[in-house]
């Protein structure tokens, strides 16, 4: 499974725990699959979904990745937050479409009771370069926040940062471990649908580590800036990791790869020592 | 020189691993069951034989080496070696020979001697040539090469696939075995005083006798669970289509190589995790990987419809498991032992450890097979067992520092 679609497929199962006539939820994720039949919610992961023209499933579908053919008929709601719907001549949905992010075709003989869409991606006629404003709001706020450590948690920061510099194999061997493991305990969870309220606290709660890592990177290169205030340094090191990240993610495989690791190195120096509580040693051994 | 001790280690212990994790596990049921023509209960009893006779050998091995000095002798130990590899060598090639039940038990019986003196002595060899900064580091590099080979090549779990690869492998080891045991070559000389300055392990160094011999034995404890679960577990999994043909014998090869990567990244992540933190993390995180793991089997297996294919998911978690107790189990007899007593301590940690919690839950997850008990039905109580062990190890380990404080007086 594609690690893009998982906060799709949270966002899915969110949607699908607030709707009270649903009980069962259905995810394809791989290969070509004809559905004609099924009970509870429907959810398209990275697969090709067709409803043939002489079957009526109930709905709601969810589309979160690869692609929905609608022939036959929808009798539920469909919500498409990404990949591609198609909507053939003759096909049916009698609830509503809507359409969120990704390619939507409707064929004009098809039939659909509602039709509605939710732009979330700042497209068509927004002003140029709005693209940009998620990023720099993230920056702000990591500056905001690096900045406000570094004031008031120097110790925290720096013995984030020294983790960080000083033991990178280890860092990035915890966080990448917590990660894939954090990230899959949170997906089975989200599976069960009641325990959707704790997966959103623990990607909040791992979000906020990121960030934390991130700063602590940030800190890390305020250090060798010549700038005497903390704070102003910590601020215009997390300004320069941004910058130099994104020029990195540039290039093609490597340049994710390094990201991914800076990104999971950090995380790990804010676990191992505690969010910064206690500076981290690893065991003594003799040489 | 050093260096070469190195690489010397990792090709004996990488080698000797790949040829247990292949031709002794899998080879020896396809042997019994289709080349023989046992029933499952039969081949069953004949490992379970086969995994107490194999512990019985190494124990006495283990103990006759400290007691006569060959656990500080490393020429007697490549000796011994040379002599485990020609029989290993020799069970190699009469294997697709042996076509009844009776040769195959004898079959059976030596291949646990050659085994069971091989024990002590491969695993001793740690403290000849692997100073203790770089134990988890190589023991990660013996693990992932092993289990990156196995995953690769052979694709077919046969016999007849297995024998010619091992035989390939032991006729070259066999002429190096003879020269390095035989011959007066000052690289030996050089390794052979090495033990002097690494030989005491890292987690006995200043620490009470009674209090090692306890570490010990529930490190021992832990590691036969381990075992157990992975075993158990696996035989079954193996054993059932979807599952098999879509990870370990997939016939796409990016699968097993993914399969492959997967044990390396595991057996990385577990050597800088032994080599920082220690054993009682590594446990932790074993334990709560298997839990994990055999819940993502368990609910796939009771909703998903037959037949649909599992995500690789699961068998990244299961290999991670594995890489990461086997890096362990490597690293942490050496590190629980001195020249002194290491025979004895590799013998009973990797004979029970080892060989008798995967022999016995092979043989269970036979029968279990045999008498007709669902996948589902089979892993839950593999589950079961992973769960309880998750929660109860780090219970036992609060619970032991709490009444060290009680002891201490700090209740007030």
């Amino acid at each position: 499974m594609s690690l893009t679609l998982i906060p799709l497929l949270i966002a899915a199962l969110l949607l699908t725990s607030g709707d009270p006539g649903v009980d069962t939820v259905q995810l394809i994720m791989f290969g070509e699959h004809e559905v004609t039949e099924h009970v509870g919610a429907l959810i398209v992961g990275d697969s090709t979904v067709t409803i043939p023209s002489d079957a009526r499933v109930p709905g709601p579908v969810y589309v979160i990745g690869g692609e929905l053919r609608v022939a036959g008929e929808v009798a539920g709601d469909v919500t498409q937050l990404a990949g591609t719907v198609r909507v053939e001549a003759g096909a049916a949905i009698v609830g509503e479409l809507q359409h969120v992010a990704g390619t939507l075709t409707v064929d004009s003989d098809a039939v659909i009771g509602l039709r509605t869409s939710l732009d979330l991606t700042g497209s068509g006629s927004a002003a140029p370069g709005s693209g940009l404003l998620p990023g720099l709001s993230l920056t702000v706020l990591l500056v905001g926040v690096g900045y406000l450590l570094a004031w008031r948690r120097p110790i925290a920061l720096a013995n984030v940062s020294t983790a960080a510099r000083a033991h990178p194999v280890v860092t990035l061997t915890v966080g990448a471990l917590a990660f894939l493991t954090v990230i899959s305990i949170l997906v089975f969870m989200a599976f069960t649908l009641v325990l959707i309220p704790i997966t959103v606290l623990g990607l909040i709660a791992g979000l906020l580590t990121l960030g934390y890592g991130l700063i602590g990177w940030g800190h890390l290169i305020g250090t060798f800036l010549a700038i005497r205030r903390r704070g102003s340094a910590t601020a215009l090191g997390v300004v320069v990791l941004v910058a130099v990240l994104s020029l990195v993610s540039l290039v093609p495989v490597v340049g994710d790869l390094v990201v991914a690791a800076l990104i999971l190195s950090g995380v790990g120096a804010v676990l191992v020592t505690y969010y910064g509580v206690a500076a981290f040693r690893p065991e003594p051994l003799p040489d | 020189m050093v260096a070469a001790g190195y690489v010397f280690y990792v090709a004996v212990l990488a080698a000797g691993y790949y040829y247990n994790l292949t031709f002794v596990q899998l080879g020896i049921i396809d042997l019994g069951t289709r080349l023989v023509g046992s029933t499952a209960s039969q081949v069953s009893g004949a490992m379970a034989g086969f995994a107490v006779a194999a512990l019985v050998v190494a124990v006495v091995a283990g103990r006759m080496m400290d007691r006569v000095g060959w656990s500080s002798h490393l020429r007697v130990k490549l000796r011994i070696l040379f002599f485990v590899v020609v029989g290993q060598t020799l069970l190699t090639v009469t294997a697709p020979l042996v076509g009844t039940p009776a040769p195959f038990i004898v079959w059976v019986l030596v291949c646990s001697v050659t085994l069971g003196v091989g024990m002590p002595v491969t695993f001793s060899l740690m403290i000849d040539f692997i100073p203790i900064r770089h134990r988890g580091g190589i023991a990660a590099v013996v693990a992932g090469l092993a289990f990156f080979a196995a995953a690769v090549y052979p694709l077919q779990w046969r016999l007849e696939e297995f024998a010619p690869v091992m035989s390939a492998l032991m006729a070259p080891a066999v002429v190096v075995m003879a020269v390095l045991a035989f011959r007066r070559l000052r690289m030996v000389e050089v390794w052979s005083r090495q033990h002097e300055r690494f030989g005491v392990g890292r987690f006995v160094r200043g620490a009470e006798p009674r209090a090692i011999r306890f570490a010990f034995w529930i490190s021992v404890v832990l590691m036969f669970s381990v075992f157990f679960i992975d075993s158990l577990g696996f035989l079954r999994i193996i054993d059932t289509p979807v599952f098999i043909y879509t990870s370990w014998q997939s016939p796409e090869l990016g699968v097993r190589l993914f399969i492959g990567a997967s044990h390396v990244l595991g057996a990385a992540m577990a050597g800088v995790l032994y080599t920082v933190f220690g054993r009682r993390w590594l446990f932790l995180w074993i334990l709560g990987l298997f839990a994990f793991t055999h819940l993502l089997y368990t609910f796939q297996l009771g909703t998903a419809p037959s037949g649909i294919e599992p995500p690789l998911s699961l068998p990244f978690f299961y290999v991670l498991a594995v890489s990461f107790y086997t890096t362990l189990n490597f690293a942490l007899w050496p590190d629980m032992s001195t020249p002194a007593n290491i025979g004895i301590r590799t013998g009973l940690g990797v004979g029970i450890a080892g060989w008798l919690a995967s022999f016995l839950s092979t043989s269970l997850a036979l029968y279990s097979r045999d008498i007709g008990l669902s996948l589902l039905e089979h892993l839950r109580y593999v589950n079961a067992l992973a769960l309880l062990l998750a929660v109860g190890y780090p219970v036992a380990i609060y619970l032991r520092r709490m009444r060290r404080l009680v002891r201490a007086g700090s209740v007030s």
